[in-house]
């Protein structure tokens, strides 16, 4: 495929990722601390973050699990997907984690259950998003084209 | 003129209420000031000790130090058990933290973590060195945070996710104690970030432009 067409195909779908509220502008400083000294600084971060919360969810699942729930230990793990994917740039999942936080507080186990079902969700769709932006940069850049520069 | 280098604390706010808390150790020795163009020539690195449990909160700040050139040396762990023992304070000292001849100029910790939180990290570190450091000033985001943090001489506040202007406070705690209003020659710089370098062949000419994603807004 023509690289300057590929190019501009990477840029229209980070556009709607951003528009859609999936990645937001620390995303953008991610790309900022990428330089020849670090240039593989975002895909590390993103899988850091992609496997981290993958373990977190898990986690949190097998807390729910548990007739008696601990919602201190509940809250921690929270805590820290709340975190990461604020780190990450992942608005849309840190604000369902912000949800899941006051679900915690209400001291609901249903809430919580739903909370992180929906946590999962938008995990799921980030996840998928993170994916098809570095398999386009991949694409682009073995075509010999040139990626785009991401501006605040 | 504002008080030498103290050992203050600044707490990192996590947006959902947790936070990290910093603490300038050391006096540093006397730094030469910087150009005006913004050069580091003769300023030693400020050193730095991150103490997070989340890999990528840890990845993230060691990125941004690291990003601003010559002013930072990272070292990172994941707890503040790991932590007491890179200070060398995993047995009963009194003396000044130092690994070997490597002392720490600021740590910068997360507070919830496992264990031991950076809440009781930094009471550990400072009733060790009870008998060293002046008292610092406190400046608070959040009231409930603000008493905790009060007690144990806080300094200042960041929220995270840590941005490069809390970096450029960092560097300034280590200095010259908590920012002042007018600061010395050289002491303050505009850091400039630079764009992600264009990566790829592109064997185009120099007339072929890339596309620019444009109307990001800001978060």
């Amino acid at each position: 495929m023509d690289p300057d067409k590929l190019t501009k195909v990477y840029a229209e779908f980070a556009l709607d990722v951003f528009r859609q509220g999936f990645l937001d502008n620390q995303y953008v400083q991610l790309q900022q601390l990428q330089d020849e000294s670090e240039p593989q600084f975002v895909l590390q971060t993103a899988t850091l973050f992609l496997e981290d919360s993958e373990k977190l969810l898990n986690e949190l699942c097998g807390i729910l699990d548990d007739k008696e729930v601990d919602f201190e230990k509940l809250v921690a793990r929270v805590r820290k997907l709340t975190d990461s994917s604020a780190s990450i740039g992942a608005r849309r999942v840190k604000n369902v984690c912000m949800d899941f936080l006051n679900c915690c507080e209400k001291v609901s186990k249903e809430g919580c259950v739903d909370c992180l079902k929906q946590v999962r969700e938008e995990y799921l769709l980030v996840k998928r998003k993170l994916e098809s932006l570095f398999k386009l940069e991949k694409q682009i850049l073995a075509v010999g084209g040139s990626l785009p520069a991401w501006l605040q | 003129a504002s008080p030498p280098a103290s050992s203050g604390l600044l707490p990192l706010l996590s947006p959902s209420c947790g936070f990290r808390c910093v603490e300038p150790m050391e006096e540093v020795e006397k730094i030469e000031e910087g150009n005006n163009d913004g050069t580091l020539e003769g300023v030693a690195a400020v050193r730095v000790l991150v103490v997070d449990d989340s890999p990528v909160d840890r990845r993230m700040v060691e990125g941004l130090l690291k990003k601003s050139g010559a002013m930072f040396q990272v070292t990172s762990v994941d707890s503040g058990k790991k932590a007491m023992e890179v200070l060398g304070l995993s047995e009963d000292k009194t003396k000044s933290p130092v690994v070997g001849d490597q002392k720490v100029d600021i740590i910068l910790t997360d507070y919830c973590m496992p264990e031991m939180t950076g809440y009781d990290l930094l009471k550990a570190v400072k009733i060790i060195r009870l008998f060293s450091k002046t008292k610092s000033s406190c400046v608070c985001a959040c009231v409930c945070v603000q008493i905790r943090c009060r007690a144990i001489g806080a300094e200042d506040f960041i929220i995270k996710p840590l941005q490069t202007n809390d970096v450029l406070r960092l560097r300034s705690y280590a200095r010259t104690g908590p920012p002042s209003s007018s600061p010395k020659a050289g002491t303050k710089r505009k850091m400039t970030i630079e764009l992600m370098a264009e990566s790829g062949g592109g064997g185009g000419g120099s007339e072929r432009r890339r596309p620019r994603l444009t109307g990001l807004a800001m978060a």
